[in-house]
């Protein structure tokens, strides 16, 4: 990544959001330590962090095709779990202790099925993820963390204590804090950070031994204190969108001079933006309580779209943003929708929208490039 | 609001309603002049029908409550309530074949809702955001078995003139255990509560006990009438005794006495068929020689140009389908509580389509099996609807079951509303190249 930021931080940070299997996860695994994958950002990674167990966000980064996995998805299935599936199929995941599957969507809770028909990792679970954000659902998924709790208690022949637990969402907290400083420091007219290299910084966070992770952020952030960006961009750009960790796509729109930065998306600002509770007494109703209703939900979780659309709003109007991209993977039915509803909530508001379909793979980048620039056009046009 | 606009309003959602009424009509009338017992009960069925959508037109012209709802939603509940109802997403199902229904397939389509879609989701999209819908007192949402669903009933309440229309929808939880079917069971519970408040109607326990009975006994009755399918050649193939029957049961007058009888008449024609060493040729000119398991939904928007020539070409006869054959739980009626849990397990469980797509793959694989084995199956057609993403990320799954059992599996790729996504040559040209090629043909 061609970047003007002096850091090793950094440069470890974009080692590890292009890759799998990075240095700091094999250093991790020489020492004896366990990981495990999830999908989605609704799995609750403080349990894994409780158990002393790295938890590793499911990614299909640096896959070229889908030859392997296309025996087990069809033509009109979402690219990324086609790509991670083959990925893993190809033995780029071998290095999983265990894996937790979630009914996250119609695409991504079918890798649970083919996995435990194809690949041999020792544990892997999956959860049921409630539609509704209301108590009940709350109650339910609480109940599905106590679940998975003994699930990796028996399996990995560990004790996850409330302490524990308590722990580990400080840790992630802790890390949400700065990460949210880091989006901060983009408020401003001349960012010292690009959209692009954002989120590496994100996607990293999800790939590294959490403590190592906070340890490199606040080097990263003492690194750009006083670092100035470029000034010079045609417009400033909020992405709203899912499962987005391929810094490439937003390249393609800093490239023709959008400057990305804010966003809602799943390796973004939905993941930090606000905090788990820490004064709950019951830690694992605290985490339920987070992942069904306090955390910027995504189009997944039901009757929530008026509180998504006003989160839409605050952010753009919080980073001056003059235009949003809805960034969506072919085949996804939610994003799809939610972005139809979304085009009508920002015309009201006068804030320009395009929705833009990709693959999980970035070809067509043309296109792309054609769509971003006629979008540009139009809000330097409105601009004058 | 103007007492004007109301009425136009009201006048606007009804107009698509009205035509699909008519077009009803119109079927009805054409099966009451043909022959044969299957016949009457096509006639039979499109009478409940047409009786369902008048008393819709009825509640939205004069005022009285009615709800949108969804067959997995417990509709033995509606009817001990007497709560007339519709299913939100009906007409992509019931009038597939509609002359206006490409028009709206267009329109949807303008809308910026693209393909990629399930249709079944577009329609419905499209008839909310543009009035052609008749607006209940209350709708119960479906949020399963796939996103498309949700997303619907999103669009519905966000939809500026929907807003005020109070909506419930149960929450599907993934997994299948004694947990999960507690959990169901308070929401159907929290639902009723729903509708008591937002209907005035009540819910009388001794009517729903009532109900519960008789629709135990419509179940028992559609059970005895899938053994009958189980025989070669078997009774009846497409055109009567699968979707019908889902439909009548579950969608129309369930828990009804009606129902029931619908089904007494279905077995004794199944039966008279059996003894009589009949299969399903009522048309001259083919017999059985391929039994067909069709795994999804039929082929609604252009059913009559396909399956007629499956049977006649091929001889091949849908045996069973995913909305034929379900184990579904007979409710013990012996406590309120009783009720609520089998209630929750059969919507959840056993409902059609729901049942398979909701959780994990086991259950395409466990119903393959089962059909399979049961129905003598000679090979296995997964159309791979475009909306069943789901399915689609188990085709392998599918094909290994297939595999494992020694019986051909085919999967296709289509729409089942809009015969432009692959059009019925192409099907037909991938069915014939497959029988031919597995020996069948
Ligand atoms: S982009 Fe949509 S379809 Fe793809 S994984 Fe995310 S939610 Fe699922
Ligand atoms: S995808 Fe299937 S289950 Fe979903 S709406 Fe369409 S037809 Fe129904």
């Amino acid at each position: 990544m061609e970047t003007s930021i002096k850091s090793d931080a950094f440069d470890k940070f974009v080692q590890a959001s292009s890759c799998i299997l990075n240095p700091e996860i094999e250093a991790w695994k020489e020492q004896g330590g366990k990981v495990a994958g999830f999908f989605c950002s609704t799995v609750p990674e403080e349990i894994f962090t409780a158990a002393g167990i790295m938890p590793f966000r499911m990614r299909g980064t640096g896959s070229t095709g889908t030859e392997l996995s296309d025996s087990c998805f069809s033509a009109i299935n979402c690219s990324f779990p086609r790509h991670t599936m083959n990925q893993a199929l190809k033995g780029e995941y071998d290095f999983l202790d265990g894996l937790i599957c979630i009914n996250s969507c119609d695409h991504v809770r079918r890798i649970y099925d083919n996995w435990i028909r194809h690949l041999k990792t020792p544990f892997v679970e999956v959860m049921s993820l409630p539609r509704k954000i209301e108590q009940p659902q709350i109650d339910w998924y609480r109940d599905e963390i106590n679940v998975l709790k003994g699930q990796i208690e028996e399996h990995f022949k560990v004790e996850i204590t409330d302490k524990n637990l308590r722990d580990a969402i400080k840790l992630h907290n802790e890390i949400r804090s700065l990460q949210k400083q880091l989006y901060e420091l983009r408020k401003v007219d001349n960012p010292p950070i690009t959209g692009t290299e954002t989120l590496a910084v994100m996607v990293a966070g999800t790939a590294m031994p959490r403590p190592q992770y906070k340890a490199l952020l606040e080097e990263l952030l003492e690194d750009l204190s006083g670092h100035e960006g470029t000034g010079k961009y045609r417009a400033r750009i909020m992405i709203v969108g899912g499962e987005l960790d391929d810094p490439e796509y937003i390249k393609i729109i800093e490239e023709q001079g959008g400057l990305v930065v804010t966003d809602s998306t799943c390796f973004g600002t939905r993941l930090m933006w606000r905090p788990v509770d820490e004064d709950n007494l019951d830690p694992v109703q605290a985490l339920a309580s987070y992942y069904i209703y306090d955390r910027p939900s995504c189009p997944r979780m039901y009757g929530d779209q008026e509180r998504r659309i006003d989160y839409t709003r605050e952010m753009a109007k919080e980073f001056n943003v003059d235009g949003i991209i809805g960034e969506r993977l072919l085949f996804c039915d939610q994003w799809l929708v939610e972005h139809y509803m979304t085009n009508l909530d920002l015309k009201d508001d006068g804030i320009p929208f395009m929705a833009l379909d990709r693959e999980y793979i970035l070809s067509g980048k043309g296109q792309l490039r054609t769509r971003v620039q006629a979008f540009l056009e139009k809000l330097e046009a409105a601009e004058n | 609001m103007a007492k004007m606009d109301i009425e136009e309003i009201k006048a606007k959602s009804l107009s698509r309603y009205k035509e699909e009424r008519d077009y009803f009509k119109l079927l009805l009338s054409a099966a009451k002049v043909m022959p044969g017992e299957e016949n009457a009960l096509q006639a039979k069925l499109l009478e409940i029908l047409l009786d369902s959508k008048e008393t819709v037109v009825d509640c939205v012209e004069n005022d009285k409550p009615f709800i949108g709802g969804y067959f997995c939603n417990a509709p033995e509940l509606f009817t001990a309530m007497d709560l007339p109802w519709f299913m939100v997403m009906e007409t992509p199902f019931l009038a597939a074949t509609a002359p206006y229904l490409i028009n709206d397939i267009e329109g949807a389509e303008e809308m910026g809702l693209g393909t990629d879609l399930c249709t079944a989701i577009r329609l419905p999209m499209y008839y909310i955001e543009n009035g052609l819908m008749p607006m209940p007192t209350a709708v119960l949402g479906l949020l399963y078995p796939c996103d498309g669903a949700p997303m619907l009933h999103q669009v519905l309440q966000h939809n500026e003139a929907w807003k005020n229309v109070p909506i419930y929808s149960c929450d599907p939880p993934y997994k299948s255990d004694e947990r999960a079917v507690e959990y169901f069971a308070d929401e159907l519970r929290r639902m009723s509560k729903f509708l008591e408040e937002h209907t005035g109607k009540t819910l009388d326990m001794d009517k729903l006990v009532t109900v519960c009975d008789e629709s135990n006994k419509t179940y028992s009755k559609w059970q005895d009438y899938n053994e009958l399918r189980r025989n070669v050649p078997s009774p009846h193939g497409w055109e009567i005794g699968g979707a019908q029957a889902f439909a009548i049961s579950q969608c129309f007058v369930a828990g009804d006495p009606r129902c029931t009888a619908w089904f007494e008449q279905l077995y004794k024609c199944g039966e008279a068929r059996v003894k009589a060493g009949q299969g399903a040729n009522t048309a001259e000119g083919w017999t059985e020689k391929i039994r067909l398991l069709w795994f999804d939904i039929m082929p609604y928007g252009w059913v009559f140009e396909f399956m007629p020539w499956l049977e006649t070409e091929f001889g091949a006869v849908i045996v069973m389908d995913m909305f034929g054959n379900f184990p579904y739980t007979l409710i013990d009626t012996s406590s309120e509580e009783t009720i609520f849990h089998d209630l929750a397990k059969r919507n959840l469980l056993d409902a059609p389509m729901i049942r398979q797509a909701r959780s994990t793959a086991e259950n395409f694989s466990e119903d393959i099996r089962r059909m399979v084995t049961d129905y003598r199956i000679d090979c296995v057609i997964w159309p791979g609807h475009m909306g069943h993403k789901d399915g689609s990320a188990t085709i392998g799954i599918m094909r290994e079951t297939c595999r494992e059992l020694g019986v051909p599996f085919m999967h296709i790729g289509l729409d089942l509303f809009d015969k432009r996504y692959t059009s019925v040559d192409e099907v037909k040209e991938k069915v014939t190249d497959f029988f031919k090629g597995m020996g069948l043909a």
